[in-house]
């Protein structure tokens, strides 16, 4: 390869990319990612909507919010476990290219499925409910940082040591799940306690719920420059912490 | 002009540690440009650790590894970039099919598209594949993985490739072919760097072999000067047609004889002087009235080596053993690479 000189940036971005291809080909259909990607945000949406005396077209944010959260973040900890098992993990490490650009590459694979499976609940809601989008560069800027940020999350997730998807789903739930109760899920941001308001700032899953509603009409507690300020810092923070996680598994390695 | 390194792989106290353990304790060798290294020890004496720390997996705890002059830690993807892995399990993408698998791996490696193309395509014919190229490998053999995976190692061009235990649990064809093409890839002028657990391997495959033990490298040499250095295992081997009851601990009283081994219907007598040991059994027959069906001097194996600096012995056929002033106990493996003089 000494003859071809092709720049350090580009090179990486292309392997990201194959990374990329490569994961949404071998994993995107299998069980555990249609299970915790597409399966659990539905069921979880449908079992806390049904009976509910709010129209369902108001309830499309939040579905959507959940899509991405659920979908975007699972992607990671299905793929990366897996490699580990079989090894092929160590074909990324033993290749000639940065740990930032796999994990990009692991990221955009989450993105992509996050974003694909997040189509599902806006068709839905625009075709059958009468949902509007009034804003669609929100809708676009809320989808395109939450799923990266998300995919972002399960990629650090995945980072901890484990051979099998179920050891990073579990924890990974830990702190799906509770997210959803203060984020204004099943109670309005500004219906919460001041404790609970401050936690609800702190959580990602409110801004994309803020971005989500602002983007068909509604109202925002924070505002959508906090919204977009807090998601952007949650995206930095969790591609940093998984970095750092695989440096010190390759350091116990 | 590019200067060509000094050494292919030159590792320098590096170390590893797993809390309180010293997996890899301080270890230095180098590996000459164009050679088969051979990388021998036991279970759990540091050789994968090793070769994960040499190919980036791992990061040491002290010391530095350079790979054709590049730091392994310091200039990663130059180094990196002059390397192939071929790791104890085959480490194929089971979901892509056999061309995939090559073009994805020229991928990581930013191979442009013609090129990787033409890389696998003649990978794929070298290792006899490309009939198979678009079935999905996950229906291939263990050996087809396994040639698969020494194909993905290839396409980058590397001039070093690590094999971790590269023929272990194949078919006897599959090791052929296997061992035929390190042979050919050495001949074209790679550096290979081969961990096995195969004493025979080693012996016939190697120019030079290092011994690790408990993490600390034994020794490093050829295998026939490794050999030499353990003359004292230098044996007799004698088969009577009717074997008496008694016969090892009979054998094992004759003198400059220091330990008999049974080996299926043959006796090993080690000694340092094996012409006074012939004539001894000789004489031992003669005075029993025993028939000498075959008898030969047996030189040191490689696995005598082995045996002999890490005090484990492989698990291979074992039979009854008898020291000087003791009774039976556990055999030797049975020897490799010997050296025989018929008498």
């Amino acid at each position: 390869m000494s003859g071809i000189h092709r720049s350090r940036i580009g090179r990486e971005a292309r392997v990201a990319w194959a990374i990329a291809l490569k994961d949404m080909l071998t994993y995107y259909t299998r069980p555990p990612s249609i299970m915790f990607g597409v399966l659990f945000p539905f069921s979880l949406f449908l079992s806390f909507s049904i009976g509910r005396n709010v129209p369902i077209a108001q309830q499309i944010p939040v579905l959507i919010a959940q899509t991405l959260f659920f979908a975007s973040s699972s992607i990671g900890p299905v793929v990366i476990p897996s490699e580990r098992a079989n090894q092929t993990f160590d074909r990324f490490l033993t290749s000639p290219v940065s740990l930032l650009a796999i994990l990009v590459g692991k990221t955009i694979a989450g993105v992509i499925f996050g974003l694909g499976i997040s189509v599902i609940p806006i068709l839905t809601g625009v075709i059958f409910f009468g949902s509007q989008i009034s804003n669609i560069g929100a809708l676009i800027t809320c989808m395109v940082l939450s799923t990266i940020g998300f995919s972002a999350m399960g990629i650090m997730f995945a980072s901890m040591p484990g051979q099998s998807p179920g050891n990073v789903m579990m924890p990974l739930n830990f702190v799906r799940i509770p997210l959803l109760f203060i984020s204004g899920v099943y109670t309005p941001v500004s219906e919460l306690p001041s404790w609970g308001q401050v936690g609800s700032m702190l959580s990602p899953l409110t801004h994309t719920i803020e971005l989500a509603r602002y983007a068909m009409g509604g109202e925002t507690f924070f505002g959508p420059l906090v919204n977009i300020l807090i998601l952007t810092i949650y995206t930095a923070l969790f591609l940093f912490m998984g970095i750092r996680f695989h440096v010190m598994n390759q350091k116990k390695e | 002009m590019v200067v060509q390194p000094e050494y292919a792989i030159q590792v320098s106290n590096l170390t590893k540690k797993y809390g309180d353990l010293v997996a890899v304790d301080h270890i230095n060798l180098a590996v000459n440009q164009r050679e088969i290294f051979g990388f021998l020890g036991p279970n759990g004496a540091g050789k994968t650790t090793t070769i994960r720390m040499l190919t980036g997996i791992s990061t040491p705890a002290e010391g530095t590894a350079k790979i054709m002059g590049y730091d392994i830690q310091h200039q990663t993807i130059e180094a990196k970039e002059q390397m192939g892995i071929v790791p104890d399990i085959s480490n194929v993408y089971n979901e892509l099919s056999a061309w995939d698998n090559l073009i994805f791996t020229g991928k990581l490696y930013d191979m442009p598209s013609d090129y990787r193309e033409s890389r696998a395509e003649e990978l794929l014919k070298l290792f006899g594949l490309y009939e198979r190229r678009g079935e999905k490998v996950q229906g291939f053999s263990r050996g087809m993985k396994r040639r698969i995976c020494i194909a993905m190692a290839l396409m980058n061009r590397a001039s070093i490739i690590f094999l971790d235990e590269p023929t272990s649990g194949l078919d006897v064809q599959s090791v052929l072919i296997i061992r035929d093409l390190i042979r050919k890839l050495n001949q074209e002028g790679l550096t290979i760097f081969l961990t096995t657990h195969n004493i025979e391997e080693a012996s016939q495959m190697c120019d030079r072999v290092a011994i690790i033990n408990q993490g600390k490298i034994a020794i490093i040499d050829t295998p026939e000067k490794l050999k030499r250095t353990v003359e004292s295992l230098q044996s007799v081997e004698v088969a009577f047609e009717t074997t008496p009851e008694n016969a090892a601990l009979m054998l094992g009283g004759l003198p400059e004889v220091g330990e008999v081994v049974k080996e299926g219907d043959k006796f090993r007598l080690f000694t340092s002087n094996p012409s006074t040991v012939l004539a001894a059994v000789w004489g031992y027959a003669q005075s029993n009235n025993l028939k000498i069906f075959t008898m030969n001097t047996v030189g040191p194996s490689l696995e005598d080596v082995f045996v002999k600096l890490t005090g484990i012995r492989p698990a291979t056929e074992s039979g009854g053993s008898v020291k000087k002033g003791q009774g039976t106990g556990q055999g030797r493996g049975k020897g490799a690479g010997q050296g025989r003089g018929s008498q």
